[in-house]
């Protein structure tokens, strides 16, 4: 998978590659609009990050040039700017995602995978994490080969677990991914708590690991290794 | 009270002051001319008198003579020459009432060795008569002058003061907010001229460093994201290494925790100065029951655990026009509230109509003066995980499209209640 980020801000755009590299990405990333556009026309790339303010031009018209070249590339815009406008903009010219700043590195992470599920049309479209098997498009998941009800909260909950397996993410991350910013840390806390055992005791039901270890006061890291 | 009215009540209190003391002047004067004339009418009466005793030896009938009534006495012994004159009332046989008269008296010794008394009474009624006539025209002209003196002000006033009112309603509609800048119209009279420039400069230099501000505030909170990003990333990097004990996550997550808060505060100021700089001009008809509901469900869960119970009263569709996103976060922020500083076990009442909508809920009594209730950071100290500028934003959204808020607290529940 290749991923191009296209960020100004020197320590976010090392952040954010740094986070992907372990996801076995070939993440570049470049600063400034004219290197973007040089980048875009030569490569092809799965998956696009795009900052809307940068130095050289609008991350807009990046967009823009990418369907104009009738590229199939996933595109997510990450923006400071926490406009209604520009998202409608972005997602009308084409943009997959719209993610404000400050984001969450999981949530990123989470995100792209969604879009490069959605644009990987020849492969089968499923997520297979030992004997948990997912079928997004049936919002179906099985362990063992048995099918397990689950919650829309504790659905997500699992995808955004699998998105960023085998990684420590904090409960602020998930209580975000799951209820928005407008929810109190608190309170969402507790309930994710609630979804999370809920979460653990059905996959366990079937026969499934105990994968989410809680990680001391800070999140959860759902992994098959100790 | 108009400036109009303040001026043409001074004109006519001082018009009438000067009238009533030059009025009594006048009278005074008037009737000491009379007075005199009719004093030496008197005199010279007397003089006659004097003279036909003189030659005649006898009293002639004077009365017939001058018509009014002389009266003479002649006195046996030598008298001081005592001679006064004054105003009287008698009764008068011609008229057949009292009257007023003027009176002359003589007692004199210098005729013929003998002593004479002579008294000689002049009605004062026509000189009364005129004064009064006189006066009487005199207040005439007095008034109808004070009337054209009050309509020529009125009227001059009125077209001097026009480019003042028009500064002024120019003034009073215009607001430090918007687009343009203050444009008075201009003016031939110096002092307006004057008054409108200053008020030109004054505007500019005020919407200049309102608009300073409001960029340094929207900057300065839109600055602070990107650090605010980095230490985010970097913290949820950090704490993908696998060295970290357990006292090293303990401080990650404390830092975490207050990265987050200042995450939260800074959307919260970005926000605000974001309503301020207009930045939400879009509008449309916002159902308020269904976002109501809507809110409603995406707090359900917290609802549930809290075991508040909920009970809604809602009457008619009710639709306010203002933009989506700023409903949104005004119903939310409300029923945020009403959740967050419930007790457990608690309840909320929202009851909406077509004026007003209500949100009542269970709770302990502020800690805070209510009158600051939706200043910014203004919270109760038992829940510092919130920032304190939620109600600071209900405030600015529902000023921004001309709602009142009014808080109320008794018998335990709370009440936040918003005017459209």
């Amino acid at each position: 998978m290749k991923l191009l980020l296209i960020e100004d801000e020197k320590e976010l755009a090392h952040s954010i590659t740094e986070y992907l590299a372990k996801e076995n990405y070939l993440c570049e990333s470049v600063e400034k609009y004219e290197d973007a556009v040089e980048k875009i026309n030569l490569y092809q790339y799965d998956c696009i990050i795009v900052d809307i303010t940068l130095p050289g031009g609008s991350g807009l018209n990046i967009i823009r040039e990418l369907k104009h070249n009738k590229s199939e590339t996933g595109i997510i815009i990450i923006s400071a700017k926490n406009s209604l406008d520009d998202k409608i903009t972005g997602l009308e010219i084409g943009a997959d995602d719209y993610l404000t700043k400050p984001f969450h590195l999981p949530e990123l992470n989470a995100r792209i995978k969604s879009v490069i599920r959605r644009r990987s049309f020849g492969g089968k479209n499923e997520i297979i994490f030992d004997e948990i098997k997912i079928l997004p498009d049936q919002l179906e998941v099985t362990v063992h080969d048995q099918l397990i009800i689950l919650t829309k909260k504790e659905y997500d909950l699992l995808i955004f677990f699998l998105a960023n397996k085998d990684r420590v993410v904090t409960r602020e991350a998930i209580a975000e991914h799951l209820w928005g910013d407008g929810m109190d840390s608190v309170d969402s806390f507790d309930f994710l708590y609630t979804h999370i055992k809920n979460l653990r005791k059905k996959i366990m039901e079937k026969g499934g690991n105990d994968y989410i270890h809680t990680i001391y006061g800070i999140g959860y890291k759902f992994s098959s290794a100790l | 009270m108009k400036l109009l009215t303040k001026t043409s009540r001074y004109y006519i209190f001082i018009s009438v002051i000067v009238f009533i003391i030059s009025g009594l002047i006048f009278f005074r004067l008037l009737n000491n001319i009379f007075d005199r004339q009719l004093d030496n009418t008197l005199f010279e009466e007397k003089l006659l008198i004097e003279e036909s005793i003189n030659f005649s030896d006898s009293v002639p009938d004077f009365r017939s003579v001058f018509g009014h009534m002389i009266d003479i006495t002649i006195l046996i012994a030598p008298h001081k020459k005592v001679e006064w004159i004054r105003d009287t009332v008698m009764y008068d046989n011609v008229k057949g009432e009292f009257a007023s008269f003027r009176h002359l008296f003589v007692k004199n010794t210098s005729i013929k060795k003998q002593g004479y008394i002579i008294n000689i009474y002049k009605p004062l009624r026509e000189s009364e008569n005129l004064i009064a006539e006189i006066m009487i025209a005199i207040s005439l002209l007095f008034i109808s002058l004070l009337f054209l003196l009050i309509l020529v002000n009125y009227f001059i006033s009125r077209r001097v003061w026009i480019p003042f009112y028009r500064t002024l309603n120019t003034l009073s509609q215009y607001e430090i907010n918007q687009d343009t800048s203050l444009k008075l119209t201009s003016t031939d009279i110096y002092e307006f001229k004057l008054l409108n420039n200053a008020l030109e400069r004054m505007s500019k230099k005020i919407r200049q460093d309102y608009n300073n501000l409001k960029e340094f505030n929207e900057n300065a909170a839109h600055e602070l994201q990107t650090p605010l990003a980095i230490i985010k990333s970097k913290l949820e990097l950090l704490i993908q290494s696998e060295e970290l004990d357990e006292h090293q996550f303990q401080l990650i997550s404390s830092v975490f925790e207050a990265t987050s808060r200042m995450a939260k505060l800074n959307q919260g100021l970005l926000l605000i100065s974001k309503i301020d700089n207009n930045q939400f001009p879009q509008t449309e008809q916002v159902n308020l029951i269904t976002l109501i509901e809507k809110t409603l469900i995406h707090f359900a869960e917290i609802i549930e655990i809290r075991n508040i119970s909920v009970t809604t009263d809602f009457i008619g569709p009710v639709t306010l026009k203002m933009n989506t996103t700023l409903a949104e976060i005004l119903i939310t922020n409300l029923i945020s509230n009403a959740v967050k500083h419930n007790i457990p076990s608690g309840s909320i009442h929202i009851t909406v109509n077509q004026e007003t909508l209500t949100i009542y809920n269970s709770g302990n009594q502020l800690q805070t003066d209510p009158q600051r209730l939706f200043e910014r950071f203004r919270k109760s100290d038992h829940h510092s995980d919130s920032v304190g500028l939620g109600l600071s934003i209900v405030q600015k959204i529902t000023h921004l499209y001309n709602m009142r808020v009014e808080y109320t607290y008794n018998n335990l529940t709370h009440s936040l209640k918003i005017y459209f």
